[in-house]
């Protein structure tokens, strides 16, 4: 899979660009504020649909492209994969609505037909490493499952319905438990929202998993090259909800002993109801702290890394790795996922 | 607009609140009803007034109705031990239209969107079960919309009457008649294959 030909207008700082690229690794460099991150970006946002450096669309548009009374920008790209070739397009529009108020418009296309987001998986893949990704291994929770959410929603399709879906009843029970929590009523109109919950969230565990089980396997691999057999890394998921877990499996967990998933046997079916159950039961709790508490949302990534030849067994890198191994761990989870 | 008589500025305000209306509407609707015979907006405003005079709802399908209860839920003609739920009264008027169905209706008058703060509480859901709690009902079908709230609402129900003892069904959900299967989105054929008919 590769870019043929990328073309930019009123992107970023690129009033505008018609750019053939040929198969073979490519090596940008100039000074600061050229676009070479620019580039990066358009690339990546054609990918997944959304920049990984701003939530803004607004932003991505050149920004005197407004003053000139063209709010619009536009990202197009060839793509060839195997004997195939397709276009993907990305406009970004500003319309000023009657009432004042001012909306960003995307517009997505492929082979210039309308298409939905989620459509863009597998379309291109790409990998972005930048310095702010070392945040993967040192910040919060949520950047790790961004991670693994992105990385999966490029390819999965399925995997970014299951996933939107659990959000968006994550967000409808929510409200129902703050209006329960302040208002009063019927907990059984929380049972429509945990139904979604327990049969997507079952998805999304289940795609999260088998993600961190190969990215530990690969990244575990580049990482001992990386470091020239010296020091080696692995990944951990760390299910919030997982109903086949003992709770003396539980206890290990927290402990940071390595787990890989539900026993065999237990099938999706299974796991759905145990979810449900727990939500259920766990509803009066949720209902006085007016938000759900178990559930993938609260989900867990870790990277165990270990150096023998320091004498040190195993460290969690997230709290006590230095910089430099952060930075090579995520190095090695970039390379993993290219693989 | 300003400079427009204080009547003419207020009708054009009250019109640019319906759905549908923007402000262009509102004013080319209200200077038409100015130009036009009296006799009309005399007709209109009559017209107006008593939509909410005259009507309200039917106390025991929750219909609008000009006469407590309603025909059809007067009716001894029809079946009233079928009962279809439905979000809007105008729902009920398509499903009339069709023409061959020969139970009584449940207006719920809304769908359950709790992030938009509409709770069950807000709907005519207690009153439905009153209903059929109260006997005599052997299938409720659930005519909610295909869509994310109107499969929470129908999910909700499901779980609230099937404790009562009836039973419960839902419409057929999947192709449109007429339709391609090369056409159809995922979702809906997904949803069409989840249905499929023994035949």
């Amino acid at each position: 899979m590769h870019i043929r030909y990328l073309s930019l207008t009123n992107f970023r700082n690129y009033a505008r660009l018609e750019l053939a690229l040929p198969e073979r690794p490519l090596l940008l460099y100039g000074a600061n504020a050229q676009g070479k991150t620019s580039l990066l970006e358009a690339i990546y946002l054609l990918a997944t649909g959304s920049s990984p450096l701003t939530s803004l669309d607004r932003q991505l548009i050149r920004w005197n492209a407004e003053a000139e009374g063209l709010p619009y920008a536009r990202v197009w790209a060839e793509v060839a994969h195997r004997a195939r070739r397709y276009e993907i397009e990305i406009a970004l529009e500003r319309k000023a609505l009657s009432n004042g108020t001012v909306r960003m418009h995307k517009t997505i296309r492929i082979d210039r037909v309308r298409k939905r987001r989620t459509d863009l998986a597998g379309r291109l893949n790409a990998v972005l490493f930048m310095p702010q990704d070392v945040e993967i291994v040192s910040g919060s929770p949520a950047v790790r499952r961004h991670y693994l959410d992105a990385a999966l929603c490029q390819v999965d399709a399925a995997y970014c319905t299951a996933l939107e879906r659990y959000t968006e009843a994550l967000r409808q029970r929510n409200a129902v438990l703050r209006h329960l929590r302040d208002e009063g009523g019927d907990p059984a109109q929380l049972a429509p929202f945990e139904e979604i919950l327990a049969r997507q969230g079952v998805i999304v565990a289940h795609g999260r998993r088998e993600l961190v089980a190969a990215l530990s396997h690969y990244a575990g691999h580049i990482h001992r090259q990386l470091t020239g057999e010296l020091e080696w890394l692995r990944l951990e998921y760390r299910p919030n909800f997982d109903p086949a877990a003992p709770p003396w499996l539980k206890y290990q967990m927290e402990l940071g002993l390595h787990y890989s998933g539900p026993p065999p046997g237990v099938t999706d079916e299974e796991l759905v109801e145990a979810f449900r159950q727990t939500l259920v039961r766990r509803r009066k709790e949720e209902i006085a702290r007016g938000t759900t508490l178990t559930g993938p949302h609260r989900d867990e990534m870790r990277f165990i890394a270990g150096s023998p030849a320091l004498g040190i067994h195993e460290v969690d890198l997230g709290m006590y790795g230095s910089r430099g191994q952060q930075r090579t761990a995520v190095l090695a989870l970039k390379l993993a996922e290219l693989a | 607009m300003s400079t427009a008589p204080a009547a003419v500025t207020r009708l054009i305000e009250a019109f640019a609140q319906l759905p549908g209306i923007g402000h262009k509407t509102a004013a080319r609707l209200t200077f038409f009803l100015l130009r036009n015979r009296l006799d009309l907006a005399v007709h209109l405003a009559e017209a107006l007034r008593e939509l909410k005079e005259r009507t309200r709802f039917c106390s025991i399908c929750y219909n609008i109705t000009e006469e407590d209860p309603c025909p059809i839920c007067s009716d001894p003609g029809r079946d009233h031990s079928l009962i279809c739920v439905v979000e809007e009264p105008l729902d009920m008027l398509a499903i009339e239209q069709v023409g061959t169905y020969k139970g009584v209706y449940h207006v719920l008058h809304g769908v359950l969107a709790p992030s938009e703060g509409i709770f069950v509480e807000n709907l005519r859901i207690s009153e439905l079960l009153t209903r059929v709690r109260s006997g005599g009902v052997r299938e409720v079908i659930l005519a909610t919309n295909p869509t994310g709230e109107g499969d929470w609402t129908a999910s909700y129900l499901v779980h609230q009457l099937r404790p009562l003892g009836v039973r419960v069904t839902r419409l057929g959900r999947g192709l449109p008649m007429g339709g391609d299967l090369e056409y159809a989105d995922v979702v809906t054929l997904t949803r069409a294959l989840e249905g499929r008919e023994e035949m």
